[in-house]
């Protein structure tokens, strides 16, 4: 008998009684103002969230976050100051330590400052080994809670995906807050007008 | 005495490291309350997370058949192993199939209890704990203390010495930004270079044959960016539903364990990218079993969220390490009754029965009474303390009547007049340094109400 028939036989006689699907019993909350919450949130998680202006580029908000950036890896064609095609990259430990990386997130979650990001780029390297990120979501993209998030359309078709909340962060050594453990020290998450 | 109460007789020896661990984690446990008010319908979701994880317990080979189905689909490979032996041997046949002996690891309880990092080390494998705190753990070459925290009774200097030898940072430079970006760095070449890298699975989403993990530091995902195969290790109880339960446990998880909204990263592995592999791995090693015991299968709820830990007025005062079973706290003295009776019995009298871990516990498992109805079937498994039996045996005779339960209550009475060193010595297991025997009341209840009726 093969170990999965074993467990499987073992599990088939554990004696438990079958428990129906659970219906929740509450709705979930919702935010007055989701998008304010979740810069809220987000700049708690160490992170922050820029909104642009109608008459900003993509080149202006991140010139104007990270204007000390010098290499900056992104596949996002109407940023004309990326110095680096991450895509044109066969090895993706060449974009470990690149000042920043310009990436598109689907939509924001209010309740925990998190973006969805469903990898739409070659290397996920990028997402982690960047020195800092800036994550670009379409204007109004943001749910309230986890329960609307995973219901998304965007959540349902990837290959890699990851909620990411804020930067990289520890507090290994006696509970001390620090950004920056392995992945990102800093991210921004920018609002589309 | 039990192995618990000797072993934290070295950890309390210290007061003030001991005073120190207490308030670091309560300060967690205030995190959870505060994150708890921010969520109205928190007592609710609670009680759903409790009863997905019911039904899913209830259906566990139909949502584990329904994973293998899709993750295959996806393009996963699923293997089973019915024993820590067996999973070992997996990770060992895969890591020499593929060749290499650089692999660098994300936590995983799941390793420590089946002995991995040993057992790969032995084959020449050089399996780095990437985590911070695995990291500090493994380098001192002593075991994670928590199981989200796993340095936690480690203090600044001790990591900055460590960090001296094995990173040559500054001599006499213990501060935390400066130490955690050292290991950064330091760690950055075991990333790039590794060969294989393994993660642990906090949830299998059995719909979509997704794996989700989630870290902080963004050590699993880094981990797998570069090497090639992925393998992912989970026990059977891993599995959920679909991404609703997804939902309501990421909601959980982070807000119960160290008081965050949710983890910086919540990473889902659906299809491995062009060229590269995962494959994972179902672990059963006792679980099956566990399942079939009604009076304790609530423990395989478990979130491994570490809320129950932080809260344990015995485990912020004995730390980690006094436990004998690997995963320490009101978890671990459930999971090492359920593993063997026989070997991790000495970690049940550490429990004051506050039951503060059962309202904390984002599954609602009734942990602190499952700790009470094990000690209840401690004599039914002959673990029983003969002394405190002999004891409960002398109180029953004394307590079975009137006046052998006055005639006691005079005694003791008598006794408090004893000079101090009498009463507080070795002999007396209700005496330990730094606790004086509390006074006698001036009057009995009984005395009292005698005397209160007269006056009447």
């Amino acid at each position: 008998m093969s170990s999965k028939d074993e467990i499987l036989k073992k599990l088939s006689a554990d004696g438990m009684p079958e428990y129906p699907y659970p219906v929740p019993d509450f709705t979930p909350q919702r935010f007055d103002d989701p998008a304010a919450t979740f810069a809220e949130r987000l700049e708690a998680a160490g992170g922050r969230a820029v909104r642009m202006a109608p008459d900003e580029t993509l080149d202006d908000v991140v010139r104007r976050c990270y204007p000390d950036a010098r290499t900056i890896a992104s596949t996002m064609p109407e940023l004309g100051i990326a110095t680096l095609d991450p895509d044109a990259v066969e090895d993706p430990r060449e974009l470990v330590d690149v000042d920043l990386g310009v990436v598109t997130g689907a939509f924001g979650v209010a309740e925990n400052g998190a973006v969805w990001i469903a990898q739409d780029i070659r290397h996920k390297a990028l997402y982690f080994g960047a020195t800092a990120l800036v994550i670009v979501i379409p204007k109004d993209a943001i749910v309230d809670t986890m329960h609307e998030a995973v219901m998304r359309p965007e959540v349902d078709d990837f290959g890699y995906g990851c909620f990411m909340s804020g930067p990289s962060k520890t507090a290994d050594i006696e509970q001390a807050l620090v950004f920056g453990a392995h992945g990102p020290m800093s991210v921004t998450v920018v609002i589309r007008a | 005495m039990s192995t618990h109460s000797k072993a934290a007789k070295r950890f309390v020896a210290d007061a003030e490291r001991m005073a120190w661990h207490d308030k670091a984690l309560y300060a967690v446990r205030e995190k959870r309350d505060r994150m708890m008010m921010t969520v109205p319908e928190w007592e609710g979701l609670r009680r759903l997370s409790s009863e997905i994880k019911r039904h899913t317990l209830s259906r566990l080979g139909h949502y584990l058949c329904e994973f293998e189905r899709n993750a295959t689909a996806n393009g996963m490979v699923v293997h089973w192993a019915k024993d820590a032996a067996e999973m070992n041997a997996t990770v060992w046949e895969l890591v020499r199939e593929h060749g290499g002996t650089n692999l660098i690891k994300s936590k995983s309880m799941l390793s420590e209890e089946c002995g991995l990092t040993p057992y790969l080390e032995e084959r020449g494998v050089d399996a780095v704990e990437s985590d911070l705190g695995e990291r500090i753990m493994q380098l001192l070459h002593r075991p994670p203390s928590h199981i989200v925290l796993p340095a936690i009774a480690v203090r600044r200097e001790e990591v900055g010495t460590l960090f001296e030898r094995e990173m040559h940072t500054e001599p006499g430079n213990s501060d935390p930004t400066y130490l955690t970006h050292a290991a950064r760095k330091a760690l950055r070449p075991k990333f790039l270079d590794a060969d294989i890298s393994m993660t642990g699975v906090n949830f299998a989403v059995a719909s979509t044959g997704a794996l989700a993990v989630c870290t902080n530091e963004g050590n699993a995902d880094l981990g797998t960016s570069f090497a090639d195969l992925h393998i992912a290790i989970m026990g059977i109880e891993k599995v959920i539903p679909d991404m609703a339960a997804l939902a309501v446990f990421t909601r959980l998880l982070a807000r119960s364990g160290t008081g965050q909204p949710v983890t910086s990263y919540t990473s889902l592995y659906r299809r491995p990218a062009p060229g590269k592999q995962i494959h994972v791995i179902l672990v059963d090693n006792g679980r099956s079993e566990w399942l079939a015991d009604a009076a304790h299968r609530n423990m395989l709820k478990c979130l491994r969220c570490g809320a129950c830990l932080n809260t344990c007025p015995v485990y912020r005062r004995s730390g980690g390490s006094t436990y004998s079973y690997f995963i320490p706290g009101p978890l671990g003295i459930n999971l090492g009754m359920l593993r063997s009776p026989k070997l991790y019995h000495g970690n049940v009298s550490a429990c004051s029965l506050c039951y503060s871990c059962s309202d904390v516990c984002p599954a609602q498992i009734d942990l602190g009474e499952q700790i009470y109805m094990w000690r209840q079937q401690l004599d039914g498994l002959h673990l029983a303390d003969p002394v405190k039996k002999l004891s409960v045996k002398g109180m029953d005779f004394i307590m079975g009547g009137r006046r052998r339960f006055y005639g006691g209550i005079a005694l003791a009475r008598a006794a408090e007049k004893l000079p101090r060193f009498v009463l507080e010595n070795g002999l007396n297991p209700w005496s330990a340094p730094g606790r004086a025997m509390p006074p006698f009341a001036p009057k009995t209840f009984n005395g009292w109400w005698k005397k209160t009726k007269k006056d009447e």
